[in-house]
């Protein structure tokens, strides 16, 4: 028997799917939906996603099928062919992907029959089915990579030993994805090898059609991106590993060793870097060394978001910051079964500041505060109280309601962010460090 | 080498005989030593049951509604021989819809990769009567059933749903789905029967696998809960089971089929109509039907 998920920080498998096809150079999503999807659908990208903006045809302008009730009774095949033929005219673009919405799943569409017979155009047409009750925005990821690694990157023996392939962080639903990919892509290129994330500035779907040539696939997340890395090995032959999303110097050095390790990089030049690094980091973060003693910018923190960057955070406020991050809630949607949960919860285990957070699993942003009040005892009309100030509140747009409550400041970080613009701000890495530092601590002196 | 899987579905008028046909056919091919599954589209879950001693099977939407996550193995049933029995399942009689329950249960056999690990020989898809929506045309799909048959009697009816089915399967097979291998001749007795159903294939551009009579050894084993292959090996009946599943077996070409427009089954149908009465008055007379 499921709950609802009070408001939930992710939509459906379909609009997870737009938003990757979106994310690719020249991907255009062709929906096959009711009316209705893609509008509600554009609107949460956008506007969840520190305004993201239409592009060149999303948004209001997604090419979609538009199915009424017509379609329903009598399927809706005919109206895909239609649209995609017009899109294939009307529409510019390198790469087209058709997806489903839930309607024309449940009347049994065979959509893969009506795109195959676009496979001979010169632009590559691929569909998958994306039908929104499959899961959740993760999901909808998930199934186009998949899609992707199967039918559209080119099978190859040759390996090219100095090539990876970096995926994990998810385009929107990471809301600076934009940024951390570049962050981390260039830091894999510090330590030699071509990175492609298929998503980051400058790449191309050649790029992403090659990448069956690399030696390995690094997966930045315990569980987005995972069974698409299973596919690659499969197809491709292409093994993988699963690092953790790094915020901040110990975060990120790990990050460096476990990739380098694995490569089998010496080990002098992947110290050299993270020395390197370190030192550019630290020639910033020293000048907190004054305002952070004098006016004491220590805060108890609550942070509300999904598995890659509750860790991420967790460990850089409680690590880097010398925060007490006293409650971490991750908003996955996880069943009980696959042990994700166990995984997950060690990430916040063995801190260099030995500090231990609560972590909780719950998809509900009315629970943050039950949880809360569970872990920090109330106020009970004592003499001498321990309250939980001075605090910080850590997560999405949602959270500034607990804020208020709370009487504490906040800054979105996690989806959805509709009180912010992010263009390519990143927080990945140690130079992304450095710009949360700055957005946290700036809400803190904002008074002065 | 590696063994080919030869996936097969059949269709036909509810009640006309499909479930009845297709266990024997499972039963038949496991007898000749391959290894089948047999593979029950219907929410009435009904198809393999003359393979496991009349008693129903778990079916894999209502395991799927139990638990989130379901392993194909949770709902593979052994029956007659070491057939592998599964029962897709499907909601109650007026709620829900069956077709997506269709789709969903096939694309979770075929996402588990189940028929190259149980190496198996034959899967047959046993889909309902009325194909009335998408999500039963599942089976024949590209990908899935390579091979469609027809299950009809020489009843009008049934023809009607043949010919109706032909629209259906026509669609798919011009787009890589199954293609129609030929119509099993159901409830065959009187003599005039295989002719209607001789010429309906001629006009069909296909062909009729095998003749099956009614017979009352069909009627009995099904009492028993099991396939007349379990029940009477040695009757006449099980004979012409055996053949037809070795016709089925040495099947390889099959082909797009060209429905009849309504005016023209129409006219077809009173074609015969005419011919049948002028049988009764004597006017004409007719050969013997081969096999009975």
């Amino acid at each position: 028997m499921s709950k609802f998920v009070d408001r939930p920080r992710y939509l459906c498998a379909l609009s997870g799917a737009i938003g990757t096809i979106n994310a690719l150079p020249g991907g255009v999503p062709i929906l096959h939906a009711a009316a209705g999807c893609g509008g509600n659908i554009g609107n949460a990208l956008n506007a969840g996603a520190g305004y993201l903006g239409s592009g060149y045809c999303s948004g209001q302008s997604l090419p979609s099928s538009n199915v009424y009730e017509n379609e329903i009774v009598f399927g809706g095949e005919l109206r895909l062919q239609e649209q995609v033929e017009n899109t294939l005219k009307v529409i510019d673009g390198e790469l087209y992907f058709v997806v489903t919405g839930c309607m024309v799943e449940m009347i049994g569409d065979d959509t893969n029959s009506v795109v195959k017979k676009f496979k001979n155009h010169d632009k590559p047409v691929l569909s998958a089915e994306t039908g929104g009750f499959k899961g959740n925005s993760y999901k909808g990821y998930d199934i186009i990579l998949e899609t992707l690694f199967r039918e559209f990157v080119k099978k190859t023996d040759e390996k090219n030993s100095k090539v990876v392939n970096l995926w994990g962080i998810v385009p929107v639903q990471d809301v600076f994805w934009k940024g951390n990919i570049k962050i981390l892509k260039t830091l894999i290129e510090k330590l030699g090898y071509k990175v492609n994330t298929f998503f980051g500035d400058g790449e191309t779907l050649d790029n992403l059609r090659d990448s069956g040539e690399a030696i390995l696939n690094i997966v930045v997340s315990d569980i987005y991106g995972i069974e698409p890395a299973k596919v690659f090995e499969e197809e491709h032959n292409v093994p993988y590993i699963s690092v953790q999303f790094p915020i901040g110097t110990y975060a990120t050095e790990d990050f460096i060793n476990a990739i380098a390790d694995r490569l089998g990089i010496d080990k002098k030049f992947t110290d050299k870097l993270i020395y390197d690094e370190k030192k550019q980091f630290y020639s910033y973060f020293e000048r907190l060394a004054d305002i952070y003693n004098d006016i004491d910018l220590q805060r108890y923190a609550v942070i509300v978001g999904e598995v890659n960057y509750a860790q991420a955070l967790t460990k850089f406020l409680a690590d880097d910051l010398g925060w007490l991050p006293e409650l971490v809630v991750i908003t996955d949607l996880l069943n009980d079964t696959d042990g994700y949960k166990d995984i997950i919860k060690s990430r916040f285990t063995n801190y260099i500041s030995e500090f231990t957070p609560n972590v909780v699993f719950d998809t509900d942003t009315s629970s943050v505060k039950k949880h809360l009040n569970k872990i920090w005892k109330q106020n009970d009309g004592s003499k001498y109280y321990d309250g939980f100030n001075p605090a910080f509140i850590l997560g999405s747009a949602f959270e500034r309601d607990l804020a208020d409550d709370l009487g504490v400041p906040h800054l979105s970080v996690t989806y959805p962010i509709s009180n912010r613009i992010v263009l390519d701000r990143a927080y990945a890495g140690f130079n992304g460090a450095l710009s949360l530092t700055e957005d946290i601590l700036s809400v803190l002196v904002n008074g002065r | 080498m590696s063994k080919k899987l030869k996936q097969i579905a059949i269709y036909g008028k509810g009640g006309i005989g499909k479930s009845t046909t297709t266990s024997n056919i499972s039963a038949a091919l496991s007898t000749l030593g391959y290894k089948v599954m047999q593979f029950g589209c219907d929410p009435k879950s009904d198809s393999t049951n003359t393979l496991r001693d009349g008693k129903y099977i778990p079916t894999v939407l209502d395991t799927l509604r139990e638990k989130n996550v379901v392993k194909a193995h949770e709902v593979i049933f052994e029956g007659f021989n070491g057939i592998h029995c599964v029962e897709a399942g499907g909601p109650a009689p007026g709620v829900g819809c069956a077709g997506r329950g269709i789709i969903t249960a096939v694309q979770l056999f075929k996402q588990q990769k189940i028929f190259e690990e149980l190496d198996l020989d034959y899967v047959i898809y046993d889909v309902l009567g009325d194909v009335v929506c998408g999500g039963f045309a599942v089976p024949i799909r590209e990908g899935i059933a390579e091979h469609v048959f027809t299950v009809s009697s020489a009843d009008f009816m049934a023809i009607y749903a043949a010919n109706n089915l032909f629209k259906g399967i026509k669609k798919y097979s011009n787009s890589g789905g199954a293609l129609l291998g030929g119509v099993i001749a159901n409830s065959i007795n009187a003599p005039y029967a295989k002719e209607i159903i001789d010429d309906f294939v001629k006009q069909t551009s296909t062909q009729v696998v095998e003749y099956v009579p009614r017979s009352v050894t069909v009627t009995q084993s099904e009492l028993q809960g099991k396939t007349t292959i379990e029940a009477a090996p040695k009757s006449e009946q099980a004979k012409i089971y055996k053949t037809l599943a070795e016709k089925i077996a040495n099947h390889e070409e099959s082909k797009i089929p060209s429905p009849l427009e309504v005016s023209e089954l129409r006219e077809w149908a009173t074609k015969w109509g005419d011919y049948l009465l002028a049988l009764e008055t004597g006017e004409i007379s007719t050969k013997a039907v081969g096999n009975l």
